[in-house]
């Protein structure tokens, strides 16, 4: 297997892996929160707020990827504000990569959360805040344990989704060996030259293989997590 | 401020129109598969031509394999040789009739932010340049701007020290854009692409010896409609055509390009 | 240990006024569906809040319009037990009963131990709900709400979910809950065999507001609350001290108003009681009866007749210090020339007085 790919193909596949895992674990809480208040609460702006949740999956991913440039680039408005602040630089950095990838997964990750959400039944959570819980321990001990099998659903989507991602991903941090070429980008790659078909063909396979490993793996911890709500 | 974001509105436009998939069925139009980079100078030339014109714009790659998958083109200008070659290998084109369209440049751009003070030459100091900054090029194995690019730079001695600090876009316009927007201080584009933008520098061409020649071939494809595509060819090889074309920046293969 | 509500709420074409005190003991909220039972239990426990008014548990107001008070359900300490149980599926039995503890301001008055002994769940602590019967989950709810230490125990239809056989398992453990802990119970019922057996106070709401509210005994004899009640279950609920049981498989049991024979119960003699005495299952007479089967007569006077929808009228009687109810035909009353005041005869079918409505307290 490591003759079969190069390094620089190893090092897209580890990046890629490594991007899509922290892009997941990022949007994790926001996708949390975000679908909760989708599931649950009545505000004024509601509908906007799922639009703009759902635009990443309607907009051209060259577009999202625009749009991030040019508000997280370094001249961006809130891309300025970190640098300036924190010294956070997202553009042509690994962390811009993670910042794309988690944005193109957010819609998959808040579906897949609020319908788990809305499957919970809040009489539950009446029930622990009569018992004398706050809002927040009841939604850490009953909320958030019988959505697990939406949540691991939820992130396995994005952790595809994010592996998978290339438009937005390229135009937000370009293609840097190392920083920000992920697998798709070197796909890509392989198949704008004549006669790269074959490589292009075994990376597709290695991510056809990681995307299937994780769709597997989140089915037996779904399962499981099942078996432990349903109990007896 | 205005100016600023009706820039970054129009860019965001000219991408989307980029992206944005042209299908045309061969009728008694032809339809034109074309590199994206020609889009300005053949609208206009398209404009004044007697017949309608439909020209499919994209990168070479995608073009050339939409070809091979029976895609209805009736003329390909390609802006690399390598992917024109295929076809004529796979028999798609009317190889007697392939004729170099037009030859293009590389030039070094700098960001409207930015103060040049550069002069392209071997072992020109580009790194220093660029400090903690990088170098926006097309994919340098992939899109011909980048590897015509990387190539410049490797022959000039400069590429080790840059190598590291180059950041690729999937296509030359996008590399074009993150100097404009002033993500990135430096460029490696083509001239047409720099003289399509106002807000960019140029610092100056790279020498034509530094790099493999930069041609544009263009063929009619094999059986579907050659008459009407060789005539729209022959009309863009006509001096009248070739004056829209230089004025757009490119060059002419008579030019001793 | 009281609870004072005084609400008003508008819940659909109904526009709720409600205003009780309930003192210590158990107080059932009697009435239809759809008079407000549930609102008022959901604004106790803080899960509604009424358009105005004001609850107080304790004297401490937890919910006033006009100091714009309302304290969060968490705060409240309540234990409410739901009609559908609502046990947290993903923990066990143990997890689900000491769910509260944690948050409770004092050491729970009984221990998990305790409770699980009170409600005989002690041998399914290690299990999970999906696997409990009805019953068994009630209970456990039941135990969850008692060892959050609650100020109040609030349960609405617990037992209306369950078959009577899951009913007659669970009410014995609602009885020790009332004699054996000071907690308060606010327990919501449209059975009134339930709250015979059950309550010490009764409110009885009608129409979003309320149309009686005074002690069961009182309550539940009230010829007035006929309609509220129903013809079928109107009756009387007595205090009784069960006195001994004879060899031919009855036991006495003595009330205000005399003596009274039931088939034999399994209780010790001195043991306190109530019984229930439906009104149509008494007959008056003026003379004491001879030569009669019935075994119960108790002697009465007629405190007051009141008309029912029907054919039927309700006699309303003192017997020693309770009240009794007879439902009679108004031709009966006629003939008999029933008069308020009048010394008459109760005869009571013994086998009629329903063993589910023997109340153990």
């Amino acid at each position: 297997m490591s003759d079969w790919l190069g390094p620089a193909e190893w090092q897209a596949l580890a990046l890629s892996l490594w991007v899509s895992f922290f892009a997941t674990l990022l949007s994790l809480p926001f996708g949390v929160f975000i679908a909760y208040a989708l599931a649950r609460w009545q505000f004024r702006g509601k509908h906007i707020l799922n639009v703009l949740v759902h635009l990443p999956l309607i907009l051209p991913p060259v577009v999202t990827g625009y749009l991030l440039l040019l508000t997280f680039g370094r001249q961006g408005a809130i891309g300025s504000w970190l640098y300036d602040n924190f010294g956070v630089i997202l553009a042509f950095r690994w962390t811009g990569a993670v910042l794309a990838a988690a944005i193109m997964a957010f819609p998959l990750m808040v579906r897949s959360l609020r319908l788990a959400i809305e499957a919970v039944d809040p009489k539950l959570e009446q029930a622990a805040a009569t018992l004398g819980a706050p809002r927040l321990w009841v939604f850490v001990t009953v909320t958030l344990p019988l959505i697990l099998p939406g949540l691991i659903a939820g992130s396995v989507l994005a952790f595809a989704k994010a592996m998978g991602e290339f438009g937005a991903t390229i135009t937000f941090v370009s293609n840097i060996p190392g920083q920000t070429q992920t697998l798709p980008s070197a796909i890509y790659a392989f198949l704008q030259v004549p006669g790269g078909e074959g490589s292009a063909l075994r990376l597709v396979v290695v991510s056809v293989v990681v995307a299937m490993g994780a769709l597997l793996a989140s089915e037996w911890l779904a399962r499981r997590a099942v078996q432990r709500i349903a109990g007896s | 401020m205005l100016h600023h974001w009706s820039r970054r509105l129009f860019l965001a436009m000219s991408l989307a129109a980029m992206i944005t998939p042209f299908v045309t069925k061969a009728e008694t139009p032809v339809t034109v598969f074309a590199a994206a980079s020609l889009k300005s100078a053949l609208d206009e030339l398209a404009a004044t031509y007697a017949d309608p014109v439909h020209i499919s714009y994209g990168g070479s790659s995608t073009l050339a394999r939409q070809i091979q998958h029976g895609a209805p083109a009736d003329l390909f200008i390609s802006a690399n040789a390598a992917w024109m070659d295929v076809l004529e290998q796979d028999g798609l084109i009317v190889a007697a009739s392939r004729r170099t369209l037009l030859t293009n440049r590389l030039v070094l751009i700098a960001g409207p932010d930015v103060d040049p003070d550069l002069t392209i030459e071997p072992g020109f100091d580009l790194a220093a340049a660029l400090g903690q900054d990088h170098l926006a090029m097309a994919l340098i194995d992939a899109v011909p701007a980048g590897i015509y690019g990387a190539a410049a730079l490797r022959s000039l001695g400069v590429w080790e020290q840059v190598a590291h600090r180059v950041a690729q876009t999937d296509n030359v316009r996008a590399a074009l854009m993150l100097v404009v927007l002033g993500e990135a201080p430096y460029g490696v584009v083509y001239a047409t692409d720099a003289e399509a933008s106002p807000d960019v520098r140029v610092v100056g061409m790279f020498p034509e010896g530094s790099h493999p020649p930069i041609r544009y071939p263009a063929a009619p494809i094999t059986g579907a409609n050659p008459a009407p595509a060789q005539a729209f060819l022959d009309f863009l090889l006509t001096p009248e055509a070739g004056e829209v074309f230089q004025k757009h920046g490119f060059g002419l293969p008579g030019d001793g390009a | 240990m009281s609870l004072l509500v005084d609400i008003r709420h508008r819940l659909g074409a109904l526009d709720l006024e409600i205003s009780f005190r309930a003192p210590g003991g158990v107080t059932a909220l009697f009435g239809r569906s759809g008079t407000g039972k549930t609102t008022v239990i959901n604004a106790v426990a803080g899960l509604l809040t009424p358009e105005s008014g004001r609850i107080e548990l304790d004297g401490e107001p937890v919910f006033d319009t006009r100091s714009d008070l309302s304290v969060p359900t968490h705060k409240r300490r309540v234990g409410y037990v739901f009609q559908d149980g609502r046990l947290f599926p993903h923990l066990s039995v143990r997890q689900n009963l000491t769910y509260g503890e944690r948050f409770a301001r004092a050491k729970p008055r009984a221990s998990l131990a305790e409770v699980s002994e009170l409600l005989g769940i002690s041998d399914l602590l290690e299990r999970r709900p999906g696997g409990l019967s009805g019953g068994e989950k009630q209970r456990v709810a039941i135990g969850r709400a008692l060892l959050s230490r609650p100020r109040i125990l609030l349960m609405d239809e617990p037992l209306a979910a369950l078959d009577s056989a899951r009913k007659a398992e669970i009410l014995p453990f609602l009885e020790r809950l009332r004699d054996h802990t000071d907690i308060p119970i606010l327990y919501v019922s449209h059975s009134v065999a339930e709250i015979a057996r059950l309550a010490t106070t009764v409110v009885v709401l009608e129409g979003g507001s309320v149309a009686r509210s005074g002690p069961a005994e009182h309550v539940l004899s009230d010829p007035g609350m006929v309609r509220q009640i129903g013809v079928r279950d109107a009756g009387a609920v007595l205090p009784a001290t069960i006195t001994r049981h004879h060899n031919d498989g009855l036991t006495e049991l003595s009330v205000s108003g005399g003596r009274l024979f039931l088939p034999e119960m399994d209780t010790a003699p001195g043991t306190a009681t109530r019984v229930r005495i439906l009104a149509h299952d008494v007959i008056l007479s003026r003379a004491l009866p001879q030569g009669l089967s019935a075994l119960n007569i108790l002697s009465a006077t007629i405190l007051a007749l009141r008309d029912g929808d029907g054919p039927g009228v309700i006699v309303q009687m003192q017997c020693g210090e309770d009240r009794l109810l007879a439902r009679i035909t108004r031709r009966s009353a006629d003939v008999m020339a029933l008069q308020p005041g009048d010394h008459i005869h109760a005869v009571i079918k013994s086998v009629s007085i329903a063993r589910t409505d023997v109340g153990a307290g």
